[in-house]
This record gives C-alpha cells, structure tokens and sequence, in this order.
C-alpha cells in the first residue's frame, strides 16, 4: 500500500472511508472481545459446566441452525428486506419431509431432499409475491409466517413425527450421511452440523464479498434505483435472496431435524428474532448496503454463548426472552445513522 | 441598514477536516447577500452553523445582535431564520400542505385544521408563482423543480427574519428562476435577510446586493458589492482565473450511432425524434417539465415506450437498462445522489458496479477492480485521489467524476448525461467540459440534457429545444445564442415577456 496521494487544496483527509471501515470492523473487533468476556464470564460462574468441551459442543450444534439461517438473512438484509417466516418455513418443511417418509420410510435422502425442496418452495413464493407482486418484505413474510406454520400444524394434524426411523429407531451411531447423522454425527470429534455451519458461513463470504452476485445484492439494499441505472438486474437480485433464504430454512430444517430426531409443527418457533438478532448486532444495515457476514458469524457465537449462560445460571426462558429483546434493540440503536456532514 | 446576522471568525472542525477557519460574514435586513465559493469551500458547513444543523467549534453567530441557540435547528427556526437545503429534505408521502406546515401544523384544539393548512399551503404557492402545484398533491409526485418550490414556501411559512438558500436555482428552468427571483426581491424589500448560495455567477447580480467569498473554509471577501466583475469573483473563490471554461466544440462524424424515431409515452413525450452521431455533443435543451428527462429515460430503457423505434448501430436497442449498456449506452441520471451513486460506497466500488464481469474470474479481484478504477478516476482528475473515499463524502463536482469513470470504464459509445453540472463549482464544470468534448473527440455520442442555455451554447455540436414533449428545434451549437434557444423553449405566447427579462 504505497500509493502517493494527491493533497488537493483545501481538502484535508477525513477518517472517510478508513473511518467507515474501521468502524465496520469496530463492531467486528468488538464482537471478539464481547464473544471472550462472555466465555470468561462463564468460566469464572460455572468453571465445572461452562468452559466444557461437551458444552462448547453443544452450544455451536445448537448455534448452527441459527447460523445458517443468519447467513440467508444476511443476504436477505442486505438488499434492505427482511423475511419474518423462516421459524415457520422451518417447521412446514421438517413436517413435508416427515410427512413424505410415511409410516415405513428409512430414506434419509428422501427427507432431505423433501425438507430442502418444501422450504425453497416456500421461499420461492416469499420471493415471487416480493419480487414481482411488490409486496413490501415484512408483510409478504409475515403472511407467510403464518401461512407455513398453519401447513406445518396441518400436514400431521398437529402431531410431530419421529424420524428415528432412519435410524433403527434410536440415537445411536447413525451411518455417515444418514439424516441423524447430521445432528449427532461428528468428525474429528466436533458435529457435523457445525461443519455444515462454516461451511455455509465460508461459502455466504465468498458469495457476498468476492462475486458479482454479491455486490449486486448490496448495491441493491444501498441505492435500488442506482444499481438499476447502473445495469442491476434489480428485481432477480431480490427475488434471488428470498429463494436462498428458503433453501437455507431448508439446511436448517434438516440440521434441527436430525438433532431431535423428529419433526415439530412447532418447532423454530421465533427463530426468526434470533436470526434477525444476530445478523444486526453483526453489524449489517437494516437499512441495506452494509452487510457483514464475519459480523453475522460473531453475532450468531454471541447469542449462543449468552444463552448457554443463562441456562446454566438457571435463568428462565422468560427471563432470556425479554434478554434477546433487549439485546437486539441495543444493537439497532448503536447502529443509527451518524450524523452527516 | 440594520445588521441581522453577523458571523465572526467561525471556525468548525469535523474529525481530520478544518471545515471552516474563521469565517465573517454580515447580513443587513432587506439585502440579498449571495455566499460563493467553490464545492468543498465550506458554504453548506457555514449555513448549517447558522441554522444550528452544526454547533460550531469556535467563533459567533449574532443574529439580531443576539446568539442564536446553537445545535438546535428548531429554535432558529422559531426566531426566524429558516433553511432550504441543497438535498430538498421532504418526506415523499406527505402531500404539499403537510410538508409545508410539518412540525408547526395549523391546529384547531387537538385536531389539525386541514381547511386553514390547504388555504395556507395554497396562497403561499400562489405567492411564489405556483399556484399550479396543488396543496393536496403528494410530494412524491412533484418534478425536483416543483419540490424545490414547495421547500422555499415551507420556509415562508414561518415569520422569517433571515432566510438561507442554498442554490435554489440549481433545478429550476429559466422561467421558474425569474418568478424565484421576484420572490426573494419583495421578501427583501419586506424587511427579511436573504443568503443566496449559487454557482451560477450571472444570477448574483441579477439579484444580489453584496457578496461574500469563501474559499478553503476562510471568506477571500466579506460584503463586497454584487457588481464586482466576474472574473474578480472567479479568481477570489478559486485563487486562480480560470483559462477557458469552454473548449472548442467537437465535429460530428457521418456515422449514426442513436437514431431516436417517433418516441412517445404520454404524457411526458408526445413525438421525439433525433439522431446521434459519433463524435458528437448534441444538446437538449428546453424547460423543465418538456420531457427532456423522460426521454433519456426511455432510451435508456428505464421506462417503457408507448410507441416508436430506438436503434443503436440500426438495430433495435434493448429495452432495459442492463440491455442498453450491454449495446454500450451509459447514464449520468440528473439527481446524482438519488439515481447514480450508492452513497455508503466507495468510489472504486461505484465505478465498477456496471463492469463487474469483468474483474470476475470468477471470484471478483478486488485489487484489480481497485486499480482499474483509480486508472479512470485518476483520467478524470478526480480529488482526493483515493479510490476508497465513500462517495457521500465527495463533492458535487467530484461525485459526477466517480459517475463518469464508471462509463468510462465501459467504454460505452453513447453517452446520456443529464444535468452534468448540476451543484458543481465553476472550475469543476470547466473540468467537465473538457470531459465531455474529448469523450466526443474520441468518438463517443453524447447526449446532454440541460437547463443551462450558456452551457448547451457553449460545448454542443448541435443543439435540439424540446417543448411540451416535442423536439421543436434543431440549432448548430456555433450560431446558436441563448435567446433563440429560449424562445424555441416557451410557448409561443408567453415568450415576449420572458424574453425581455433575460436580455
């Protein structure tokens, strides 16, 4: 970086983009910092429990359903939307896979593929009533929120279904890329479902930041009109980040599903607000054009992490409920905009 | 005269930029006092001082030989002096009455008072000329020239002592500057003090009384007379003359690059013909609201057209945005911050939005765009030099570079360009003259819409007049003078009386 620099007259340097970026990455570092203070927290409250290998374990397999769904909603945010129903898409496609597998099933590829293909459907419609009916985000999600949580109570009347099936009916040693597997598999000692996690984690980088996809999605969330003027296919970016999202509800269903073994119709209920959560105190704009996928990443480990505390200090669900909350309002309201000049 | 606002040696500091370094600046009631300076001079820091947008660092603001509340916009607005920004700062949803009385709403017990807010709304737009615009109209409705109006009567609409404008006149056509005008003159000859904020030179002694300089964050001159010569004021706002604002006009080759035929989309465009040649600078005048806007847009495939044909090269150009600059169309769009730039960006980043593909392989190369877009910002004289400056941050002047080098970058063989020089000082238009004639030296087609008679007389090849959706004239830009354009421009029967106001 030894480029000389013009001064122009009359213009000195401003903290500008450094200032932009630092701060970008303030919130990262910041995160960091936030992610060992809280685990350090938890060492010195709990030191049999917290700082556990089986915990730590448990945390991320339980943090990775949430992860990939923050990773969808990353994208979906940062075109300056948001998608209230992939609690609810969760749930109708664990309960389309379960379904399809009937009584006597043992295709782990039928479920998945089943689950994968439900939820992507389900976002594709998201996508279509956005994209194309222009429905304001919030509303056309929230329809579905409803919408996909009723087909979940529907498909088995209201009765989940077990999926242990797949595997001779228990727990135990499920055989590689079998559905259990997936939740309980591990490799090298660390869960599958959280090598599924970064990989999508890895991959949503890679997709935003290093491909055209990428920043057609966010200059779309920044200036719709500009990225239109400047040759964005504007409407397929929308409707592109919807689709994903299903499809990830899917990769998530699937991650859920396996971990329990079965298939709730009431199932992610408000995973929604954990994955929004994450995604904003990470440090993206809901307000489109800024989006952070290490920032998702952090947000995702510190939610786990704050969870995992308080259910060891035996604080009740209530309790972390109006917790999260509060959290995520913290979060917006650091993120207002600064004041312009 | 009595003095109603006096500034002494204001000084503001942001983060790493000394925006102002003692500024002085007097105001007499009933004067009209005009604030020039180059973009980045300070001019927009120093008004949001005195309208308490910014709470100086240093230095006073005596207005009616008190100080004013500092850091609180409300207050001054409630002792009279009221702002009307560059950015026009109204909510698209609200209609013309709400926006004009927002925040001081007519109320009849808790109730808003809806007849008295229409009444009002209606006879202060009346009181500036318009009475066209309907009160009941939602702002999101209006043309850019229609809300900068709607601005200066919400400005009206408090009993104001001392009234800012920061070029007012930047959107408006020739007609709706005379009636602005005649607008500021009664207010001054009421009693109200009046900052006008151009960069239009002519107009401050169409209207101005005296005249303070900035240039770097410091006044060059203090309350200076309005008559002093041009070139005095150019050189004290850029500390050098400038040589030439406009270069020698480039010639048209025989080839048909646009060929524009029997456009229409009502209600905007009735009939537009025109042709494009390579190598050439063809101006669009006409007022604003003529359709000159609109029909770049359909060119450019941003709007669909009722009827007509658009070839590119003969062949039918593609009717979407993407299409036309696959065919190697590009748009600088009129508002640069709404329409061309995403502004949380940096310069770099909005460079190369439209030629992605290019630098994917199939992962972007970040440093390969980096550089490519400095090669184009550097071409343009783009300052400060650094392609990671976020774009919000630039000047006027400069934020069309960044917009520029983006179809440079492409390459792109015709160029639209809509109110290039909007809000840009006079050495950067200069600047972008010069672009915009070597571009066409080089063989690229430009198209340039403007309100700016001078400057279409000034660097087109040709020149076409549109009025009421019709191309109406065709003028060879060496002939062509202000006056013929204008009287092309307007209707036929009011054109005697404006034509004499501007000769």
């Amino acid at each position: 970086m030894t480029t000389s620099r013009a001064e122009p007259t009359g213009v000195s340097r401003s903290a500008g983009f450094v200032g932009r970026l630092k701060q970008l990455q303030f919130q990262e570092y910041a995160l960091v910092v936030v992610v060992i203070l809280l685990f350090v927290a938890g060492a010195i409250l709990k030191p049999d429990t917290f700082p556990t290998w089986d915990n730590v374990r448990n945390m991320l397999t339980q943090a990775s359903v949430i992860g990939v769904l923050a990773m969808g909603m990353t994208f979906v945010i940062a075109t300056a939307g948001i998608d209230l129903s992939v609690g609810s898409m969760v749930a109708a496609a664990g309960m389309f896979g379960g379904v399809m597998l009937g009584d006597t099933g043992t295709s782990s590829l039928l479920f998945i593929v089943a689950a994968l293909a439900f939820a992507t459907a389900l976002g594709t419609v998201n996508a279509i009533s956005i994209a194309y009916g222009r429905v304001v985000p919030f509303i056309a999600t929230l329809a579905m929120f409803s919408i996909a949580r009723g087909i979940a109570l529907l498909l088995n009347d209201k009765l989940p279904v077990s999926l242990l099936d797949l595997n001779g009916g228990n727990f135990g040693e499920p055989a590689v890329f079998s559905l259990l597997w997936f939740g309980t598999g591990r490799i090298l000692g660390i869960p599958v479902s959280v090598y599924v996690f970064l990989a999508i984690t890895v991959g949503a980088w890679v997709l935003l930041n290093r491909t055209r996809y990428g920043r057609h999605v966010v200059s779309v969330g920044g200036n719709r009109e500009a990225a239109r003027i400047a040759g964005v296919p504007v409407r397929r970016i929308i409707f592109s980040v919807y689709v994903l999202m299903g499809a990830l509800a899917g990769v998530a269903t699937v991650l859920l599903c396996a971990r329990l073994g079965s298939a709730s119709p009431v199932s992610g209920n408000l995973y929604e607000l954990d994955a929004i959560g994450a995604v904003v105190i990470g440090g993206t704009s809901l307000a489109g054009g800024r989006a952070s996928i290490v920032g998702t990443f952090l947000g995702v480990l510190t939610f786990a992490l704050i969870f995992s505390l308080m259910t060891q200090l035996n604080l009740s669900t209530e309790v972390q409920q109006v917790t999260k909350g509060l959290i995520v309002l913290g979060a917006v309201l650091l993120q207002r905009p600064e004041a312009r000049y | 005269m009595s003095s109603i606002l006096e500034v002494r040696d204001l000084v503001k500091e942001f983060p790493g930029v000394e925006a102002l370094q003692g500024v002085n600046l007097d105001v007499s009631a009933g004067e009209v006092h005009c604030l020039l300076g180059a973009n980045g001079a300070g001019k927009s820091t120093l008004i949001k001082c005195i309208s308490g947008a910014h709470e100086p660092t240093s230095g006073e603001i005596l207005f009616m030989g008190e100080p004013l509340p500092v850091g609180d916009p409300a207050g001054s607005l409630k002792r009279g002096v009221a702002t009307i920004y560059q950015e026009l700062d109204l909510v698209d949803e609200l209609t013309v009455a709400e926006s004009i009385f927002l925040a001081h709403e007519p109320r009849r017990g808790p109730l808003l008072n809806f007849d008295q807010m229409h009444r009002e709304a209606n006879a202060l737009l009346a009181r500036l000329g318009h009475p066209a615009i309907s009160a009941r109209t939602k702002v999101r409705a209006l043309r850019p020239a229609a809300k900068q109006i709607v601005s200066i009567a919400r400005a009206l609409s408090v009993d104001v002592r001392l009234l800012i404008m920061d070029e007012p006149s930047a959107i408006l056509d020739e007609g709706e500057i005379e009636t602005l005008f005649e607008v500021v003159r009664r207010l001054a000859a009421d009693g109200v003090g009046v900052v006008y904020i151009s960069h239009r030179l002519d107009e401050i002694r169409r209207i101005g009384n005296r005249v303070t300089v900035l240039a770097d964050g410091r006044t060059t001159a203090s309350g200076i007379p309005a008559s002093t010569p041009t070139d005095d004021l150019i050189e004290l706002m850029v500390g050098h003359k400038v040589e030439q604002l406009y270069p020698d006009r480039p010639t048209a080759a025989d080839e048909v690059l646009l060929d524009v035929r029997g456009v229409r989309r009502l209600p905007a465009v009735r009939d537009a013909s025109l042709e494009l040649r390579a190598g050439e600078v063809l101006g669009l005048g006409g007022l604003v609201g003529s359709g000159r806007t609109e029909l770049l847009r359909i060119i450019y495939g941003l709007d669909e057209r009722d009827e007509g044909e658009i070839l590119l090269d003969g062949a039918p150009l593609a009717r979407s945005p993407s299409g036309a600059i696959a065919a190697g169309l590009g748009l600088a769009p009129e508002d640069r911050k709404s329409q061309a730039l995403i502004l949380d960006w940096s310069s770099a980043k909005n460079v190369t939005v439209a030629s992605l593909r290019r630098f994917a392989r199939p992962l972007l190369s970040i440093r390969g765009e980096r550089t490519a877009a400095r090669e184009q910002l550097r071409k343009l004289n783009t300052a400060p030099d650094d392609p990671d400056r976020i774009v919000r941050l630039l000047s006027g002047g400069n934020q069309q570079k960044v917009v520029l080098a983006r179809w440079l970058l492409r390459d792109c063989r015709v160029l639209l360009l809509d109110e290039p020089t909007r809000g840009v000082d006079v050495r950067t238009k200069a600047e972008l003259y010069r672009i915009i004639t070597d571009l066409a030296r080089a063989g690229v087609g430009v198209l340039v819409v403007s309100s700016e008679l001078e400057e279409l007389v000034g660097i087109c090849t040709r020149i076409l007049v549109m009025r009421e959706g019709e191309i109406v004239a065709e003028i060879d830009g060496k002939t062509a003078t202000e006056q013929e354009l204008l009287r092309h421009a307007v209707a036929p029967t009011d054109s005697p009386d404006l034509e004499e106001e501007v000769v």
